[in-house]
């Protein structure tokens, strides 16, 4: 209810910045709703938009519940996207299912893996997470930048992205006409998964006791630094996931850049979603369709597209500020 | 000089004061006297502006004082010496003292501030080097630099929370040395403490509370221990305990030259051996800071000790950590309920489970059991006698006794073999501190071993067949109970007195 | 020689807005907030830099414009942080999330009519001091340099100052280490933290009006490009001192002043691998000296009156 409320009070103080810019904000958002969820067409985008976003969300939130803060989600789907590229690219006699499958499971081995890289550093040198995640996130992004520009690269194109992957490797579209791939499925998986993981398994009653308080961790035999390695490494791979399925499911090729604000885009997500898997749906949604939206409300009224991010950011700051007002609660 | 009347606060559910009255006349030491949670701390909390009262009113030397804050207070006249410490450890004597303080104006002058420091030193017997940093000084010096900062600012009236809880006797003495000085120059003292001796031995007058309301107050002259204590408790003090003496069996904990350091890397612990028999209470007293904490540790699997080793029946469980002490149930009560016994975000029956939530029943293939846990936890709640209203509830809804009881319910629940008890009723009422040295009791006669860890003497003197003294992280007196001698036990909590040989030679085992 | 010197002159330019912005995070972190948002205060004060400099036709009401620009990103954090207790990190990341947004959403809206516009402002130059300008090596190191440049290296010294012999800077620290303590000794946490972090936002939207003003001279979407961050980088290697954090910030405007060099050079080395260099040296300085024991203790920690 909470979220719910922030979300409100985003639009509204948004509207004002609408109306300075001299534009009409009932009009905008009427357009903003049209282009999200208008009609089949628009809700098929907007749920492929939303696919990375829940998938990273996810791996985001079990993070937080631990207290670990993890904002390597742009590195981390960068270089996923970057595996399934090379994947699909270089072995193009494997058969059609087979494929598609390896190339996702590749980028989630490599977001796995850049996760790890940061947890490690943060395990062994004491540095915060934030900081290593945020670092790498620019030095994984150029690394997709570099390998686009060499053995990954389309000569010729006016602009750095791979060739366009073997038709064996696009995700399927389930409904006939709509853009809509099955990456949604994962989505959803990972959603059932992770609340399964959080509320029903050992590892989530880890992740709660050490969010709680490294002490108790210890207290309960728990391991704090394998935990932390444990986590970082899940959302990794969830990452790297979505990066592999924006790949292979809506562009089709490596673009340069692909990634962008993914990472900061989950943090708000996963807070949104207080933390919940369940809840991280909703969220995801309507992060997705927030922005498939945001682009017809540019074409229909002339509203710049940057907006979504004030209300993004304007939503997080008042969820973490009532997030912060209830942990004042006085604890008998 | 203080009149306080009708103060009341609550924190939630917790009546902390109910409408107390209070008046302090000038050029005297006054006892504050109450059992943990009678309101002491929080109706001077409120005199000094940290916590705002629900209700009444404050006057001090005829003026009022309402809606104020510390530094109002301080501008007053009124000083609080806190019982932790409200200095920052990193800078130094002069630094803490300059916090703060607007005669200090907006540039530092810390030559002129170090020169009164040394003049109000000498003059009430201190002895405070102003460049030193404060987080390298003894307990008692810190808490000097309290006062001097107090005396500097013009207090007429010091208040004082348990200032000894910290202090080796001898310490104790000069402090109580320093107030009666503070006295005769017509200063008044606000001695808050729970221990009545000191009480007695300082104070001209004392004020009673309980359960958050004046319960009595008396001129210390006319009044003895008996009838303080029926004041603090309000029922006859302790009926005495039961124990069953016991032979004590086999040795079923063997701790051999144990040594750790703190985060820091400072060794806390250096060196202590000893062993417990079945059937036996060895209770381990000291000055909180001693290495206690880190001989818990590192006994329970904690923490990871730097040399030394640990047996428990038998077996070298030194290196497994946690689970290897559950494996052969050794049981632990940590010193920190809130935070480290307990998940307070999590339900009564999770933590029930939480050390053992990896293995069966709790634990079946990949999943969490819930219904096991629930079962168990209605087992627990009944044998326990746990307040709550179900498994189901969160932990952070039931009261510290409550809390306490689940703490106590998972670690002796499985029949432990042996059970390391650190501050088990600290901050418990009466009644429930009664509960736990009853557990604690029963086990023994059950025939487990119980390390038990407290700062207090007198219940130290309740559970123990021997008592071992802790002195600056080594193990400096150890005596059987029918052997105790309260002034050496003193001496030797203050570090004045060794008796007890390194016996890691006895034991022929050394960590490589 | 030479152009050794003139690297150093160029790594001490480029490092100038790291260093506002390092020195604006000291004054946050050490009163006990994580700053995080620096990134958005840059940014947002490159953007009033601009926008006040071009509409008023005045730098130097630009770089007002920068300063309140920063502190009205960083009065969000504080309300945020301060009064409703958020998560400090997150709550930096939200800002700069809105501080993005905020800034290409207001340059297309009120004044690209919904596109882009570029708006260009004469940048500031170099300001050479007479006499000392001369002076071999030194002279063109130290001595021509941009103003703000200058301003900026007798902001160390005045943050040493405030810091370490002022009654302020006493009460500021120790809110940083333990708040408590401060409070129960007469000063105001709350208070102390906000003026804190919304005086660091100030000095933080002045290091963006160093980026546009004086060395790009235009607005461009995003343009801080990570420099926030590098300058917490620098706060943390520099030990959460102003001279610490000023060798932090030189190291990183040195690599950057080396990125831009080799692609003149045409080395075998890709441009990508160069224009990571900055991120993965701080990452390597960090690791390399893992995190110090002087982190201000109470840092991250709500202060929560009763």
């Amino acid at each position: 209810m909470r979220a719910a409320l922030a979300v409100l009070l985003a639009f509204a103080l948004t509207a004002l910045l609408i109306i300075a810019a001299g534009k009409n904000p009932l009009l905008a958002y009427a357009a903003l709703v049209r282009g999200a969820i208008g009609s089949w067409d628009r809700v098929g985008v907007g749920l492929n938009k939303a696919t990375p976003y829940i998938l990273t969300g996810v791996g985001v939130a079990l993070c937080f519940r631990a207290k670990v803060i993890n904002i390597g989600g742009e590195g981390q789907i960068a270089l996923g996207g970057l595996a399934a590229t090379w994947m699909a690219l270089t072995f193009p006699r494997i058969p059609p299912i087979v494929l598609p499958l390896l190339a996702l499971a590749a980028g989630a081995v490599a977001g796995a893996g850049w996760a790890a890289v940061a947890a490690a550093v943060r395990l062994r040198r004491g540095v915060h997470e934030v900081l290593v995640t945020l670092l790498l996130n620019f030095v994984g992004v150029l690394i997709v930048s570099e390998a686009l520009q060499g053995s990954l690269g389309e000569p010729g194109a006016g602009f750095p992205q791979s060739p366009l992957l073997p038709a064996a490797t696009w995700l399927p579209h389930p409904l006939q006409g709509n853009d809509l791939h099955v990456g949604i499925l994962a989505a959803v998986i990972a959603i059932l998964a992770g609340h399964a993981l959080l509320w029903r398994m050992p590892f989530g009653f880890r992740l709660r006791v050490m969010g709680a308080s490294v002490p108790a961790a210890v207290y309960a035999g728990i391991s704090p630094p394998r935990t932390f390695l444990g986590v970082m490494s899940l959302a990794g791979a969830l990452a790297g996931l979505a990066g592999g399925i924006e790949v292979l499911g809506v562009h089709y090729r490596l673009i340069d850049g692909f990634s962008h604000g993914f990472g900061f885009n989950a943090v708000a997500i996963a807070l949104l979603g207080a933390l919940n898997p369940v809840a991280i749906l909703p969220a995801g949604l309507f992060f997705g369709f927030l922005e498939t939206g945001a682009q017809a409300m540019q074409r229909a009224v002339g509203v710049p597209t940057p907006l979504v991010s004030v209300i993004q950011g304007l939503t997080m700051v008042f969820i973490l500020s009532a997030m912060g007002v209830s942990a004042r609660r006085p604890r008998v | 000089m203080l009149r306080m009347q009708g103060i009341s606060k609550s924190f939630g559910p917790v009546h902390a004061n109910r409408s107390i009255d209070l008046e302090i006349p000038a050029g005297r030491i006054v006892g504050l006297l109450g059992e943990n949670g009678s309101g002491k701390t929080t109706l001077m909390n409120v005199l000094f502006g940290m916590v705002a009262p629900d209700a009444g009113s404050i006057v001090f030397k005829g003026r009022p004082l309402t809606g104020h804050s510390p530094r109002e207070a301080i501008a007053a006249g009124i000083g609080m010496i806190h019982q932790h410490f409200m200095l920052v450890p990193a800078m130094t004597v002069t630094e803490n003292v300059m916090l703060g303080w607007e005669a200090t104006g907006r540039w530092l002058r810390p030559a002129a501030v170090a020169a009164r420091i040394r003049g109000a030193s000498a003059a009430y017997g201190l002895g405070l080097e102003p460049d030193a940093r404060v987080e390298l000084l003894p307990l008692g010096a810190q808490q000097r630099v309290e006062i001097v900062k107090a005396i500097l600012r013009g207090a007429e009236l010091l208040v004082l929370d348990e200032p000894t809880s910290s202090l080796s006797p001898p310490e104790i003495a000069s402090l109580l040395g320093v107030l009666r000085r503070l006295r005769d120059e017509g200063r008044s003292v606000i001695f808050i403490s729970h221990k009545l001796g000191e009480v007695l031995e300082v104070c001209d007058e004392v004020i009673v509370l309980r359960d958050g309301q004046v319960a009595g107050r008396a001129e210390v002259a006319g009044i003895g221990r008996r009838e303080l204590a029926h004041m603090m408790v309000g029922r006859d003090v302790g009926a005495p305990i039961d124990r069953v003496a016991r032979a004590p069996g086999d040795e079923r904990l063997v701790v051999a030259d144990l040594a750790a350091s703190d985060a820091a890397g400072v060794e806390r612990l250096r060196g202590v051996s000893f062993s417990v028999r079945a059937g036996e209470v060895l209770a381990i007293v000291g000055v909180d800071g001693n290495g206690q904490a880190e001989l818990a540790g590192t006994i329970a699997g904690v923490i990871a000790p730097s040399r030394g080793a640990v047996f428990v029946d038998g077996a070298d469980v030194t290196a497994g950590g946690v689970a290897a002490r559950r494996a052969v149930r050794l049981a632990h009560v940590p010193a920190d309920r809130a935070t480290t016994g307990l998940v307070a975000e999590m339900t009564v029956a999770e933590n029930l489970a939480l050390r053992a939530f990896d293995d069966p029943p709790f634990r079946r293939g990949p999943w969490l059991d819930a219904d096991a846990m629930s079962a168990l936890a209605r087992e627990r709640i009944a044998e326990f006698a746990i307040r709550a209203s179900g498994p189901g509830t969160a932990a952070s809804t039931l009261s510290g006794g409550n809390q306490q009881k689940i703490v106590l319910a998972r670690e002796l629940g499985g029949r432990p073999g042996v059970l390391v008890a650190e501050q088990p009723t600290r901050g418990l009422d009466p009644g429930a501190t009664r509960f736990v040295i009853d557990q604690v009791l029963t086990l023994r006669e059950a025939g487990g071993a119980v390390v038990y860890i407290s700062t207090e003497l007198e219940e130290a003197l309740l559970v123990a067949d021997r008592i071992g003294v802790m002195y600056g992280g080594r193990m400096v007196g150890l005596v059987r109970r029918e052997d105790v001698d309260l002034s050496r036990l003193g001496l030797m909590m203050a570090g004045a007195l060794q008796e007890h040989p390194d016996a890691a030679a006895l034991y022929g085992v050394r960590a490589p | 020689m030479d152009s050794v010197a003139e690297l150093l002159a160029a790594s001490l330019r480029i490092a100038t807005p790291l260093l506002f912005a390092a020195l604006g995070g000291i004054l946050s972190e050490r009163a006990g907030v994580f700053a995080v948002g620096l990134e958005g205060m840059m940014l947002t004060g490159a953007f009033a830099g601009v926008i006040a400099t071009h509409a008023l036709g005045h730098a130097g009401l630009g770089l007002v414009a920068s300063a309140v620009g920063g502190a009205l990103l960083a009065a969000i954090v504080a309300i945020a942080t301060v009064r409703f207790c958020a998560d400090q990190m997150v709550t930096g990341l939200a800002v700069n999330i809105l501080a993005l947004g905020l800034t290409s959403f207001l340059l297309r809206g009120l004044f690209g009519r919904g596109e882009a516009p570029i708006i260009r402002v004469t940048p500031l130059a170099p300001l050479p001091i007479p006499a000392l300008s001369d002076i071999p090596i030194v002279g063109p190191l130290l001595f021509r340099q941009p103003a703000l440049t200058y301003v900026g290296l007798a902001l160390i010294v005045a943050m040493f100052v405030l810091l370490h012999r002022t009654r302020a800077g006493l009460t500021l620290r120790a809110v940083g280490e333990n708040p408590t303590a401060a409070f129960a000794g007469g000063a105001d946490p709350l208070r102390v933290r906000a003026v804190a972090v919304v005086s660091g936002g100030a000095l933080a939207g002045i290091g963006g009006a160093v980026l546009s003003l004086q060395q790009v001279g235009t607005f461009t979407d995003g343009m801080t490009n990570g420099r926030g961050y590098l300058a917490l980088a620098a706060i943390i290697v520099g030990r959460w001192s102003p001279a610490g954090a000023f060798v932090g910030c030189l190291l990183f405007g040195a690599t950057d002043a080396l990125q831009l060099r080799i692609q003149g050079l045409r080395l075998p080395v890709s441009s990508y691998v160069i224009q990571m260099l900055p991120y993965v040296v701080s990452l390597a300085v960090l690791a390399g000296l893992g995190r110090g024991a002087k982190l201000p203790s109470a840092i991250g920690t709500p202060f929560v009156r009763r």
